[in-house]
């Protein structure tokens, strides 16, 4: 399978701050991709310097197969970029900007393009400036489908909007899969907005990639196992290195194994606990996985997590 | 809307969940034959999954016959199959494992599992 994006080392220093710190990720095509940290962990940072806005002070990324440093709007027709405070001309209507827009894009779909307006409920006659937060997401949204792009890149999209737009965002967004081979790239500092969406997750901090792999292989690898002690104490200072957050209360004891084996992870347990009793084993969410991983890498403002 | 019931429960696969809940739909008469199957874009989008999750689990169910793909129109229920006994209670096969799991679990006889199985039984019936 192709990679959709790919960076290597990719850094970026502003004075001191290493905002990213040798960035290496790939994105397979047609993966939506989750890219999630807490604010200020270089998400941002790392999307412009994708999408050529910003260059980075090492390393390098490619997107669609090109160089970063080369990506103009050849290739900007075919990637769709929504962001959190997206510079959008506010004295326009949406019906101008729908005409703006349009021509920058050799496959722009006028039938979709209506479609989408009319699903997203945007009057054509309003100006930007008159719009709501949410409306104007939508507008920022619905002139990024409606050329069909082959890479959706969206930097934080439900920040500040109410469920029910959130909703309309998604649905809008989703509409795009009956392409083939079309991917996202999403950033969000919450997971419970791209959990079952999602089947690859990277977790970026303190500009430095902390895990990137598919959600079923984080799925398959993670379970909560409990067990009952019959002596209640402390739990040995030498534990395996894959159980994170162990924790006992009384004679409970609760672990995430991070590196589960059907058999092997019980036979573990017994081993380290002789005197385990009624172990269980239960599998996670991946917003569990993802809160589990959050406190191991003791990241920065967890709680937004 | 989508033409069967579904309450995501956190830790079992989507796909499996999915798959699960339009069985359950075709074999309790909810779906039947020839109904019209949503798209693998609505169904990604009313359950908010992904794509690729959606199409896996309309393929996997047009390779157990469940559903057909008719060119033009998309995918139907497909009357090949009419639901026996045998095959309602294959639905509980799950929910089965995770009761017996359970009591296990709490050191239970058989018998005690299917007293309280008959006495919950019994208040519904």
């Amino acid at each position: 399978m192709n990679n959709i994006i790919e960076t290597h080392n990719l850094s970026r220093r502003f004075g001191h701050t290493e905002a990213v710190d040798n960035l290496t990720l790939e994105v397979p095509e047609g993966s939506i991709y989750a890219f999630l940290g807490p604010n200020g962990a270089g998400k941002t940072t790392t999307i412009k310097m994708l999408l050529n806005i910003l260059a980075p002070t090492g390393g390098s990324a490619s997107i669609l197969g090109v160089d970063s440093r080369r990506i103009g709007p050849g290739e900007l027709a075919f990637i769709g970029y929504v962001s959190e405070n997206q510079k959008m001309p506010d004295w326009m209507t949406v019906g101008q900007l729908i005409d703006y827009c349009r021509p920058m894009y050799p496959s722009w779909d006028p039938v979709f393009c209506s479609k989408l307006r009319a699903q997203f409920d945007l009057p054509l006659d309003r100006k930007l400036k008159e719009l709501s937060r949410g409306m104007k997401v939508k507008a920022a949204l619905l002139v990024s489908l409606a050329y069909r792009p082959k890479l959706l890149v969206l930097d934080e999209p439900f920040t500040g909007l109410d469920p029910l737009v959130r909703d309309e965002f998604i649905r809008g967004m989703l509409e795009l899969s009956d392409e083939g081979n079309w991917s996202v790239f999403i950033s969000s500092h919450d997971i419970d907005e791209v959990e079952r969406l999602a089947d690859w997750v990277g977790i970026i901090n303190g500009g430095q990639l902390k895990l990137s792999e598919s959600s079923a292989a984080l799925q398959a690898r993670f379970r909560r196992m409990e067990c009952v002690v019959s002596e209640a104490r402390k739990l040995p200072p030498a534990l395996p290195k894959s159980w994170l957050v162990p924790e006992i209360a009384g004679h409970s004891v609760r672990v995430v194994e991070s590196q589960f084996a059907e058999s092997g992870s019980e036979v573990e347990m017994r081993r380290v606990l002789p005197d385990a009793d009624q172990i269980t084993v239960s599998p996670m969410s991946l917003r569990d996985i993802f809160l589990a991983l959050a406190r191991t890498f003791r990241l920065t403002n967890p709680t937004q997590l | 809307m989508l033409p069967f019931q579904l309450q995501f429960k956190t830790g079992i696969p989507a796909y499996e969940q999915v798959v699960y809940a339009v069985k359950k739909a075709i074999i309790s008469g909810a779906l039947k034959p020839g109904d019209r199957f949503p798209s693998v874009r609505s169904l990604s989008q009313e359950l908010r999954i992904n794509p690729n999750t959606a199409h896996k689990v309309v393929a996997a169910l047009v390779n157990d016959n469940l559903l057909e793909v008719r060119p033009g129109i998309g995918s139907i229920v497909s009357d090949a199959h009419p639901s026996t006994r045998e095959q309602r209670r294959e639905l509980l096969g799950g929910e089965i494992e995770r009761l017996v799991v359970e009591a296990k679990k709490l050191q239970l006889e058989i018998a005690d599992v299917i007293e309280a199985i008959r006495q919950h039984w019994d208040l519904l019936s």
